[in-house]
């Protein structure tokens, strides 16, 4: 069956995808590789899942056969959420294809035959528009489109063989030393304007008041060592949504800005008033941090 | 001696990039550098040829303007420079990319490893190290925070969204590292100069015998701005706060 070709071994965004194959108007087909994933597949409204079944526990494992199985069923594009593991298997996937591959789409539509995909480059400064023709693969983020309503689909078991040069010996859940920064509502943000570990004291007060996370630039994590890595946003570090961020010592290069472009109001406070970090804010003040974030604390105290 | 492959790539610094009043982006003034996440990579690979007892080498494909990269990369550690030189590389998509590096990487003898970015600082597409796999045949193990060996088997913890996974492989092999891997040290002023001494390869790309043109089709390239109120207030610092409090009362954020 040809048709837009779908994997992710998150639901969510495998269900969002089917709804990107609805709106271009093509047949969307669901990738399983696992039994359990099969289960989980044929509901999810696709209007067919194929089970790959083969040895290897690791999805990416299966990127030879999942290229061989675009191919024989004339697949228009391989759609794939954008997740660690999804990546890898979509590129490998692209790499056995040798064909187009854009990663982590910000939009992506699809007319006359044609795929048209935005993306952001150098950190999110600059934004790239690109045409794919023929057989493509994209990565897509959470959250760009509807969840599909459940159906029914019918499974096609595929027996492949998977690669097994690689082999899973455990698997671990993460101890996170840090907050999953991506889910907070409120985010306090330091960065290498910031002197001395001590003053993290005035951050901490502003987020305790706010009840926000504390957050950090990857100088802070990579280089200071202050705050775990899990605790740096940015475009290699946590992606956060919060409704308001706060920052202080941030410069605000691109590679942290990315990380902030879906904050719905942006504060910065920084000694310099040339810092690209105001250009991102809605809101700043150009002052020492050392006065202005306690004064910030006491103020949010005193409305109660 | 096996050798260990570090791939990088020169980028423009994305600090110094201009963003023109039409949105048309301007390149011209940005400097050079090796794209901050690359570091890792060298140096994870200047460690891993200490581990097996072999040799690290580091591999570009870049234009004219990566020779400045040479003496850089050189002084991070690897024993052995190898370029290909190609034009090409400055619309180079992921694919073309992938396919000058596994043409040189095939030129280089005897490799046992080769270490890649999961992304480069420019694109951040994170597609080299599993293209490089997939051409040249080779095991991929990617989002690696942690590499060990035993013999000629790579022990490699990964960090995946949710969880760690542990994964084993027989090299040859190709890994994509994680930045967390390691801290790059700074290069101090004796590697620098020692850096020059190193022997470097040079390819011209059109001497691989790959083809080099790209499957996407860009049709725009401009500047994203991000649409904020840039209210910035400067002055006494008790005013500006209490405008903020009562500005962020009014957004409905406090």
């Amino acid at each position: 069956m040809s048709g837009i070709f779908i994997y992710s071994e998150r639901l969510d965004i495998a269900s969002e995808l089917i709804t990107f194959a609805r709106e271009a108007g093509k047949p969307a087909v669901l990738l399983a590789l696992s039994a359990d994933a099969a289960q989980s597949a044929k509901n999810l409204g696709a209007d067919k899942v194929y089970y790959l079944k083969g040895e290897s526990p690791l999805a990416e494992s299966y990127a030879l056969a999942v290229a061989q199985l675009l191919q024989k069923q004339g697949s228009e594009l391989f759609a794939v959420g954008a997740t660690a593991s999804g990546r890898d298997l979509a590129a490998r996937t692209a790499g056995y294809l040798d064909c187009a591959m854009v990663s982590d789409v910000l939009s992506v539509s699809c007319a006359d035959g044609q795929i048209q995909t935005e993306r952001m480059m150098y950190g999110g400064a600059v934004l790239q528009r690109e045409t794919l023709s023929g057989l493509s693969v994209i990565t897509v983020p959470p959250g760009k489109f509807e969840s599909s309503p459940p159906g029914l689909a019918e499974v096609e078991v595929v027996e492949v063989s998977s690669d097994p040069r690689v082999r899973l010996v455990e698997t671990a859940p993460i101890v996170r030393q840090g907050t999953d920064l991506s889910k907070a509502e409120r985010v306090v943000c330091i960065g290498l304007g910031m002197e001395k570990k001590e003053d993290m004291k005035i951050a901490l007060e502003l987020a305790e008041v706010l009840g926000a996370e504390l957050g950090c630039s990857r100088g802070i994590a990579e280089e200071r060592h202050w705050l775990p890595v899990e605790q740096y946003i940015g475009i290699s570090g946590a992606i956060v949504k919060p409704q308001l961020y706060i920052s202080m010592g941030i410069s605000g290069q691109v590679q942290h800005t990315v990380g902030i472009r879906d904050a719905r109001l942006i504060v910065a406070i920084d000694l310099n008033d040339k810092a690209p970090i105001f250009k991102a804010a809605d809101y700043g003040i150009v002052g020492d941090m050392n006065q202005v974030v306690p004064m910030l604390t006491e103020a949010i105290k005193k409305m109660g | 001696m096996s050798r260990i492959v570090a791939c990088y790539k020169w980028v423009a610094e994305e600090a110094d990039i201009r963003i023109n009043a039409d949105l048309s982006v301007d390149l011209s003034k940005a400097k050079g550098k090796i794209s901050d996440y690359d570091r890792n990579a060298i140096e994870a690979a200047v460690q891993a040829a200490e581990a097996l007892g072999g040799k690290a080498v580091s591999l570009t494909f870049g234009t004219q303007k990566a020779k400045a990269s040479l003496k850089d990369v050189l002084s991070r550690g690897p024993e052995e420079g190898c370029w290909v030189n190609g034009e090409e590389a400055d619309n180079a998509d992921s694919s073309v990319t992938a396919r000058a590096l596994a043409a040189a990487i095939k030129k280089i003898e005897d490799v046992s490893l080769i270490i890649c970015a999961e992304g480069a600082s420019d694109t951040y597409a994170r597609q080299i190290g599993p293209r490089i796999g997939a051409i040249l045949n080779l095991p991929v193990i990617t989002s690696v925070a942690k590499m060990t060996f035993v013999g000629e088997t790579l022990q490699a913890v990964r960090k995946l969204d949710d969880c760690l996974q542990t994964v084993e492989v027989e090299l040859p092999a190709v890994v994509a590292v994680l930045p967390e891997i390691n801290s790059a040290p700074i290069p101090g002023l004796k590697a620098v100069m020692a850096a020059g001494k190193k022997p470097v390869t040079e390819y011209k790309s059109a001497d691989l015998g790959v083809d080099l043109t790209p499957k996407t089709q860009v049709t725009a390239f401009k500047g994203y701005v991000m649409q904020r109120k840039n209210i910035i207030l400067s002055g006494d610092v008790g005013e500006n706060v209490a405008a903020l409090v009562a500005a962020l009362r009014k957004e409905g954020v406090l």
